[in-house]
């Protein structure tokens, strides 16, 4: 109950934040992507049934206020907590280095699929001229994502939640 | 049990199942009224309040900035004259924002006349959450008589159409996106096509036969065969047409008429534009 509670706080805030300060400041769209941020941290430290359920929710939370093909986040969410998962499992590493690494991936595989999503996959041959903002957005991303996990990290501690997952 | 196969693969199998979860949503679609859909309308109604609040605070951080501006000016002066100043200058920001938002919504009012038709004003309140869509969150929602389908317009001309609502607030899909598609046509030549977005910044007029008449620089307006938006209404100006290549069709390129960056205030049609069987029976009459 507490997880879900930290991470719909997180949720609220990242995709207020991400809706509302590229309307106000022009950023040509250059923000980083907190709920993938907080769907790699759902996979590396939490590992059960629980977190994966939030991960869909937050993408099916983004579904709400991006695109207009409900699904593509949720589906995308899940895919980015499995992929976290397996490395912090598989690899035993979950620090803030492959967190930022698996973000930067992340930013640009979920966008490429959600081009892909809804236009059929001939759509991705016209994804040349963005390719460089979306690669400055990953690094945005990854760059943020230590100070985002530190945050989540902060909100376990206060609640009582495990900070980092059990092997690291 | 803890040994079992499920319980070593529940992760994985839980997240297969929503994974299959989301592929059904992709493929079935949420429409409104569906009760997948009412989890999205409630997280629009949590958000849109924080964006407005996001918003508000903007504006107040401008007019703060602009005040400490204006005081690292007169530093001289003595501390009495700064606080006035600032006081006058933080109101006078104020007085100009909102002149300009009442100019604003004047000509969104002088639209609605010209239109003829029933419309409400919204405020723009937020953008797409990820930025690989374009659409926008307004102010106003279904307590405010808005639906989704409605057209939504400023002054220089077409934004876009509802695609999801709450109460208090609203989502627009932009007629950029690249899943959007509008039935429009070249004023001068009469040349009809599918005015749809593309995957990065723009529009296109899709669907244009080869011997049509397009020039660089011609009008493209709404034709109000998508039921949707009233005809005539302003889409963009022809920024190139392409002829090379096979096919059966133009490679056109619109530049719109609306800065979708820039909106502030923007129009939404709430009276459906009037079906051509109806018009023509109007016409037999």
């Amino acid at each position: 109950m507490r997880l879900i509670l930290l991470f719909a706080v997180f949720v609220v805030l990242g995709l207020a934040f991400e809706s509302a300060v590229p309307h106000l400041v022009s950023l040509h769209g250059l923000i980083p992507n907190l709920i993938i941020i907080l769907a790699v941290d759902l996979g590396l430290r939490h590992h059960g049934v629980l977190p994966a359920i939030i991960a869909f929710a937050m993408g099916y939370a983004t579904d709400a206020l991006s695109g207009s093909n409900p699904g593509v986040n949720a589906f995308m969410m899940t895919m980015v907590f499995l992929v976290s998962h397996e490395i912090s499992t598989r690899l035993m590493v979950a620090n803030a280095f492959v967190g930022a690494t698996v973000v930067f991936f992340a930013v640009i595989l979920t966008a490429l699929a959600t081009i892909a999503f809804a236009n059929g996959f001939n759509a991705l041959s016209d994804t040349g001229p963005m390719l460089p903002r979306l690669m400055l957005e990953a690094a945005i991303s990854a760059i943020v994502a230590p100070f985002v996990f530190a945050m989540l990290a902060g909100g376990k501690r206060l609640t009582g939640l495990p900070a980092r997952a059990a092997r690291e | 049990m803890r040994s079992g196969f499920l319980w070593r693969n529940r992760v994985l199998l839980t997240s297969g199942v929503l994974l299959i979860l989301s592929l059904h949503l992709i493929s079935a679609g949420v429409h409104p009224g569906d009760l997948a859909a009412r989890p999205q309308s409630a997280i629009l109604e949590i958000i849109s309040p924080v964006d407005a609040a996001f918003t508000h605070l903007s504006d107040g951080a401008s007019s703060v900035f602009s005040d400490y501006v204006d005081l690292l000016h007169v530093r001289d002066e003595n501390k009495r004259l700064r606080d006035e100043l600032a006081r006058v200058n933080s109101d006078h920001a104020r007085l100009e924002e909102l002149e300009a938002e009442n100019q604003h919504l004047g000509e969104l009012l002088e639209l609605r006349d010209a239109l003829g038709t029933d419309a409400v004003a919204a405020n723009v309140i937020g953008s797409d959450a990820t930025g690989l869509s374009h659409t926008l969150i307004i102010s106003s929602g279904s307590l405010d008589g808005l639906r989704v389908g409605m057209a939504v317009l400023a002054n220089e001309g077409v934004v876009g159409k509802i695609i999801a609502i709450s109460p208090h607030a609203a989502r627009v899909l932009m007629i950029d996106d690249h899943n959007s598609a509008l039935d429009g046509f070249d004023q001068r030549s009469r040349a009809r096509g599918i005015v749809a977005g593309v995957v990065d910044y723009g529009l296109r007029l899709k669907y244009a036969d080869r011997s049509q008449d397009i020039e660089v620089g011609d009008t493209v307006v709404t034709s109000g065969l998508d039921g949707i938006f009233p005809r005539g209404l302003l889409v963009g100006a022809i920024k190139s047409v392409r002829r090379q290549g096979p096919g059966l069709f133009l490679d056109v390129s619109i530049t719109p008429a609306v800065d979708f960056r820039e909106l502030e205030q923007v129009l939404v049609v709430t009276q459906a534009p009037p079906h051509l069987d109806d018009l023509a029976d109007q016409a037999k009459d």
